[in-house]
């Protein structure tokens, strides 16, 4: 049912493709996002600036969504983590320059109804992505093993 | 008066209301993030002077937890725009009688420590609001030893101050489901002192490289290895705190203070 909705507002709202890509992969759905789902929406950052810009834009407004809604923060956590690996240099960029959105997370707390604070997992992400992109030693290194994965599943 | 500054306000009055709760986390987050989106925080202050403060004592130590907050994640030009408000900040403390209720006495001290700490930033602007490790502050150290000995002469003034609140703290928390509110305050503290502490440890360590066994820096290494133990007792009470260890990473400090005169320099950067 929230698919079909989803599908709506993405037209009504007047998304383009690749932000419609980005919502499906950080919506509220309990499953996802799949490997497929990034792989997709990395090789888009190393299109045009316009599909940069608005996948960054758009995980920028999932970062910043209500308590209610922590599945959309903790799923744009999963894909920026995997952009900053194997996304664009841009990425890296983009993540260090706003890289207060992604500190101030490591507070984030939302008891749901039956009184579980889902907020873990989000301080959990936010935590290593800080950290990670803090460390420009390691940061390198995982970018260079991940490059290395991606030609291996090239090559293959 | 712009869209974004309304949300402000609302943020800022929803964060400090007179429920005796923690300062909800997202209304904080709304203020930290809108100093650095617009890089200034007039409208935070603004906006926290216009709320009914004086008429509620839980509303005044939660605005007071809100301006500790929005100082160490927020924009560095807040840390400058606080200091412009350093009168509106001290007549806080003046509202609630100090003696008698337990916040009134809670206030006094925490907005104590805030007007030091704003002190501090405005003689060593080289230090960001949670004290997070940089390396050239303790190189810069070496090169002016006076320097470096006033910055950790006042590095470990407010970490008594941090101290003396903890223990104020500790000491009003009683068996009622409204202790959140005061164990929130501690939140910010936990990360303040132990980015004071990871700082003292490499300027001392920066100086004896300089200096090697000065006198002047006995007297030094004795207080921090007293601010050793204080702090590893802080931090051994707050684990006892379920609220807390789910919320932030407590560090654990080992049982005998580190050696500042071993030249390894091997101190870690701070990880949260």
């Amino acid at each position: 049912m929230s698919k079909i909705v989803r599908s709506i507002k993405n037209v009504a709202s007047g998304y383009s493709s690749v932000q419609v890509l980005v919502r499906n992969a950080t919506s509220n759905d309990p499953s996802g996002p799949t490997t497929y789902d990034m792989e997709e929406i990395s090789s888009y950052t190393y299109t045009s600036q316009t599909d940069f810009m608005e996948i960054m834009d758009m995980l920028d407004r999932r970062l910043n969504d209500k308590g209610k809604n922590w599945r959309h923060v903790a799923k744009s956590l999963t894909v920026l983590d995997y952009l900053v690996r194997f996304g664009s240099e841009k990425c890296v960029l983009w993540s260090k320059d706003n890289l207060y959105i992604i500190k101030t997370l490591r507070e984030f707390i939302h008891i749901d109804e039956a009184d579980n604070d889902q907020g873990a997992i989000i301080r959990v992400k936010a935590k290593e992505l800080v950290s990670l992109l803090r460390d420009d030693e390691r940061l390198r290194h995982e970018r260079s093993l991940a490059a290395d994965a991606k030609d291996g599943r090239r090559s293959r | 008066m712009s869209r974004a500054e309304v949300d402000l306000q609302i943020s800022v009055k929803k964060a400090c209301n007179t429920d005796e709760v923690p300062p909800k986390r997202k209304h904080v987050r709304a203020c930290i993030v809108y100093t650095w989106d617009h890089k200034n925080s007039r409208a935070f202050w603004n906006a926290v002077k216009i709320q009914p403060l004086q008429s509620d004592q839980v509303q005044s130590f939660k605005a007071l937890i809100m301006i500790h907050k929005v100082l160490q994640e927020g924009h560095p030009n807040t840390l400058k725009d606080g200091y412009r408000n350093r009168d509106f900040i001290s007549s806080l403390a003046t509202i609630f009688p100090s003696q008698g209720t337990a916040y009134g006495r809670l206030i006094n001290q925490y907005d104590k420590f805030i007007l030091k700490k704003l002190d501090f930033h405005r003689n060593n602007p080289g230090f960001n609001g949670t004290f997070e490790y940089e390396e050239y502050i303790s190189l810069r150290a070496v090169h002016d030893p006076n320097e470096g000995y006033d910055s950790i002469l006042q590095l470990m003034d407010l970490q008594d101050l941090i101290d003396d609140f903890q223990k104020l703290i500790f000491a009003t928390i009683h068996q009622t489901p409204n202790n959140l509110c005061k164990v929130s305050a501690l939140v910010p503290l936990i990360a303040e002192s132990y980015g004071i502490y990871k700082f003292c440890i490499s300027m001392l360590r920066a100086l004896y490289q300089q200096l090697g066994s000065d006198e002047a820096l006995a007297g030094l290494v004795e207080r921090f290895e007293s601010q050793h133990f204080m702090l590893r007792d802080f931090f051994t009470d707050c684990h006892g705190i379920k609220f807390l260890t789910s919320l932030v990473t407590i560090p654990r400090l080992a049982n005998n203070p580190p050696n500042v005169q071993a030249s390894d320099g091997g101190s870690a950067p701070i990880s949260r």
